[in-house]
């Protein structure tokens, strides 16, 4: 097991101190290289590490020197292993991305904050799911939140860009500051905040207790997730960042607050309070939907993908929330099947959401633009980025032979097995999520159809899009890893889903792999078969065809203007679903009264979310005022300073007093 | 043999298709007081356009031949599921419903690719209209097909059908009359029928499915329309199978295979001129009324799934 250790070691090693260091402190070339391929090798020993715990079940663990009382270690359990490896599995393909990404973006002094971010970035997200103390957790999460957001202002410092960042650094602190009371809540039951004391205390815990500390830690992970309502950081700083990074953001920093939540509500609180399922549920349920209609209604790729984000992480937390009812209700079998499709969804959400915010690197690599009414007839031009993109578009949407299509499956036959619980609510609720989640998994599809048929397909939209060249060998490397890996998965899922419901036994006592996951395994590849099969027969007898333009009404051609646009083809269903968007529309007229002969009109329509309007806006007047009365406090003047101390002092000697 | 029989049930449903659009086609010729095409009119159509090249824009790319055979592909490997004759199919018991509507949903996504990969203006038109009506489509039709699971105890489509058969015919329940209201209802509109969609229409202002495969021609074409029969047989063969299966051979004796036959062809012309009534008779529906078409249906499936409940007290 010596090997293990130092194996972990080496990789915390290379990418905490050395990597940085060479970047920052190096000079020349070939040091610089040498230290991103040392990235890349502590990558590789970090995903040996969590390979090794995960298959094989091997635990490591790591004594580092301790803070005053607070102890400082690291352990590699299971969890923490298929979280690892999640994180080493996307790092890796995305760093073989960037290499590409930073020497055409940035001049030598960017690149270096970049490498030496991006490794402390990895590791700070190692960090949080290995940590096997309270101290180690946070300083991670912290390090994670403080990194990220270096990284996004890498690619520039415009005042826009430094309010989206300030926003995102003050929900971050404010779901900090909730993790960080869960922790402190355990204070008076747990001496220490080392896990195993934070495990065997939650026996004891009383139940009110319980509900505070499951609810805090639902506030401060769902701040990181990006469940709604506490979204609103997302859609601004994954579009802003570089489009490594957003990957990373994305497809890896959202899930260590999944690792969170798992961490808390299943690993210390075995469940929670009964009402725990309800509340992950219906946050599942809002963010899935509420994160599909705000994606479709995009047009810019990146912010489309953030948003995405939002839904598939919603669809996580139905898959946890069915998880946490089915515990409360003393069905272990099934809370270990939904959990199971939680945490595979988690790891395919990963893989294929990097996937597709590395194809929006490489289209705003080659275009320049990421505005989708730009794009248009991308496949010929990049066809080994255009069939990754159709890869990662495949699978979030879920379709049969992808990764995505597997963990959803595995959700809806969760919420199937709802309707055998004997408590009528549960009975009711959970089988009707069946609609929900299609619904979002419908309006998924709606979205990436016109994702990909407008930016890849068709005619291009404008001369950049005409002139796209095919992304630079590393950043095709990286997308193709990714989208292998999102193809193998979803035709041979058993790999990684016996392991999984190992460590589902582990967090839900009792309970025994479910059937469901090689039932699956089964029938997936007589699909695929049959599906090949008939499409190589189709292909072997094809005829001949012929180039040929299309009808244009008889007009001399066509343009790609008359092509439908990315909101042309979103018109319908943001039609239908208008009393979510509620856009504010503005039309003028000039000159004005004559409403037929206008000279010109201009036509506006924009879309705050209600949750700004309704929720933060309030919220933060409310600071506001209650910040400008508590101002009047400081009159400035000398002596009623005084009177405050002397005021503090008496009413202190009084509690002493009284509490003694 | 039951394996050898399956094939045979995944051939009538594929080979049977265009023969099913003759018949609704012929009936409706009836209602029109008109003597209407030969019921083998559209086998002649596909070979005709078999024998022809296909055309593809020259700003196309390779998703526009794949679409089309995506798309048949999709259809025959959803076409295993349904059982016809026997209680049994290919992928009746190793596959469940939901894989079988997410393989629906393959066909679809990539048709709509490939309309939009045409360059022109309906494709786009097609496609977004279609999305609209698949995305609100998905609901019920799972929330459906999930309330009959429930009361049979099975996700398997097999299992569903098994389910119906031990039950005597006049113990319906409620779940199954509600259920089999939904599924109808999204069956029209899947399968692209009035009022939800016009089959028959080339008029930009209306049509749906027509405007996505405006583009093809040739082979491709062929292989659209068959599958898009294929698609209309397999959801009324579901109907059948999952709402009155009573008939379906038992054992392998040619007896009770001929019967099975008789009973499933009698079925399948009732469904085909109910189908025939409810296209002669009503007007397609305005775009922006059909997510109420569905809507209704989508609370149909939901009180289907309401009444597993009270059906298990």
């Amino acid at each position: 097991m010596m090997v293990l250790d130092v194996t972990f070691w080496s990789f915390l090693a290379l990418l905490g101190v050395i990597v940085p260091l060479l970047q920052l402190g190096g000079r020349g070339r070939f040091v610089r290289a040498l230290s991103i391929f040392l990235l890349l090798v502590g990558i590789l020993a970090g995903l040996a590490v969590a390979g090794v715990c995960f298959w094989k079940n091997v635990p490591v663990t790591l004594r580092l020197p301790s803070v005053a009382a607070f102890p400082l270690s690291l352990a590699v359990d299971r969890l923490s292993a298929f979280f690892l490896f999640l994180i080493c599995s996307v790092s890796l393909p995305v760093c073989i991305f960037s290499t590409s990404y930073v020497t055409h973006h940035y001049a030598a002094e960017k690149a270096r904050w970049m490498w030496a971010l991006l490794s402390l970035f990895i590791l700070s997200m190692a960090v949080v799911v290995t940590a096997s103390t309270g101290l180690a957790f946070l300083v991670g999460w912290e390090l994670m939140t403080i990194v990220s957001a270096g990284l996004i202002l890498i690619e520039g410092d415009s005042e826009e860009r430094i309010h989206d960042v300030y926003i995102y650094l003050l929900m971050m602190h404010a779901g900090a500051a909730a993790v960080v009371a869960a922790f402190f809540l355990y204070w008076p039951y747990a001496h220490g905040l080392e896990f195993d004391a934070l495990r065997s205390a939650s026996m004891s815990l009383p139940a009110g207790l319980r509900g505070a500390i499951f609810l805090l830690a639902f506030v401060g992970f769902s701040t990181k997730a990006g469940i709604i309502p506490f979204h609103l950081w997302l859609p601004r700083a994954h579009p802003i960042a570089p489009s490594p990074v957003s990957a990373l953001m994305s497809g890896v920093m959202l899930k260590t607050a999944i690792y969170g939540l798992v961490r808390f509500g299943f690993d210390f609180l075995h469940g929670g309070p009964r009402w725990s399922g309800y509340l992950v549920l219906a946050a599942g349920a809002v963010s899935g939907l509420l994160g599909v209609l705000y994606a479709i209604a995009e047009h810019d790729l990146k912010r489309l993908l953030a948003y995405h984000s939002v839904e598939n992480i919603g669809i996580i937390y139905l898959g946890l929330g069915s998880s946490l009812l089915f515990l409360a209700n003393g069905a272990p079998m099934w809370a270990n099947l939904a959990l199971i499709a939680a945490l595979l969804h988690t790891l395919n959400h990963a893989l294929f959401k990097s996937l597709l915010f590395l194809g929006a690197g490489a289209i705003a690599h080659s275009t320049h633009t990421l505005d989708l009414e730009k794009l248009g007839g991308l496949l010929g031009r990049m066809p080994i980025t255009g069939a990754a993109f159709l890869v990662g578009c495949c699978s979030i949407v879920g379709l049969p032979m992808f990764n995505g299509f597997i963990s959803e499956w595995l959700t809806f036959r969760s919420f199937l097995y709802g309707s055998n619980l004997t408590n009528t609510e549960a009975q009711v609720v959970l089988p009707l999520m069946i609609g929900i989640l299609a619904l979002i998994g419908g309006l998924a599809a709606a979205c990436f159809i016109k994702v990909y048929g407008v930016a890849f397909l068709g005619r291009p939209r404008s001369t950049e899009a005409e002139h796209a060249a095919e992304a630079p060998l590393n950043m095709r490397l990286g997308m193709v890893v990714l989208a292998l890996a999102c193809i193998l998965l979803g035709l041979f899922p058993l790999t990684v889903l016996s392991p999984l419901a190992s460590l589902a036994q582990l967090l839900v006592p009792g309970s025994t792999a479910p059937e469901e996951i090689y039932f699956i395994s089964r029938v997936i590849p007589w699909v695929a078969l049959t599906l090949l099969g008939a499409l190589v027969v189709m292909q072997a007898v094809r005829r001949r065809q012929r180039v040929a333009a299309i009808w244009a009404c008889g007009l001399p051609g066509l343009t790609s203007r008359m092509q439908y646009t990315s909101t042309a083809f979103s018109k319908p269903i943001r039609s239908v679903f208008v009393s979510v968007y509620k856009p504010d529309r503005t039309v003028n007229r000039l000159p004005t009264g004559q409403s037929y002969f206008a000279n010109s009109i201009s036509y506006r329509s924009q879309r705050t979310t209600s949750f700004e309007k309704f929720l933060y806006r309030p919220f933060v007047d409310a600071i506001v005022a209650a910040a400008r009365q508590v101002g009047r406090l400081q009159t400035g003047n000398i002596q009623v300073y005084l009177l405050y101390i002397f005021l503090t002092l008496v009413s202190l000697l009084v509690c002493l007093r009284f509490l003694r | 043999m039951t394996m050898a029989l399956g094939a045979v049930q995944v051939l009538i449903l594929i080979l049977g298709a265009p023969l099913a659009r003759g018949i609704i086609a012929r009936i409706k010729a009836w209602f029109q007081r008109r003597q209407g095409a030969s019921i083998w009119r559209p086998y002649a159509e596909l070979g005709k356009l078999f024998q022809k090249e296909d055309l593809v824009p020259p700003t196309s790319s390779l998703i526009f031949i794949l679409a089309p055979r995506v798309m048949f592909a999709a259809a025959l490997a959803v076409a295993a599921f349904v059982p016809v004759l026997q209680p049994f199919a290919l992928f009746g018991s190793v596959g469940d419903f939901v894989l079988m509507v997410y393989l629906l949903a393959l066909g679809r996504f990539f048709l709509a690719l490939g309309a939009l990969d045409g360059g022109g203006a309906f494709g786009g038109m097609g496609a977004s209209r279609d999305a609209l009506i698949s995305t609100l489509a998905e609901a019920p039709l799972l929330l459906a097909l999930a309330a009959v699971s429930i009361s049979a105890r099975s996700a398997s489509i097999t299992g569903i059908v098994g389910g119906t058969l031990r039950q005597n015919f006049f113990e319906i329940s409620a779940v199954h009359i509600l259920a089999f209201a939904a599924l109808g209802m999204v069956a029209l509109a899947e399968s692209g029928r009035m009022p939800v969609d016009n089959p028959t229409t080339h008029l930009e202002l209306t049509m749906i499915h027509e405007a996505m495969t405006l583009e093809y021609s040739g082979p491709s074409l062929a292989l659209l329309e068959w599958a898009g029969a294929v698609k209309l047989n397999i959801m009324l063969a579901l109907l059948i199978s999952l709402f009155g299966p009573w008939g379906m051979a038992g054992s392998l004796s040619p007896a009770a295979l001929g019967i099975a036959l008789g009973a499933y062809l009698l079925k399948m012309l009732v469904l085909m001129s109910v189908l025939a009534v409810i296209e002669s008779s009503m007007a397609k529906l305005r775009m922006y009324r059909v997510p109420d078409f569905l809507g209704v249906a989508a609370a149909l499936s939901v009180l289907a799934v309401f009444f597993t409940m009270i059906a298990k007290r």
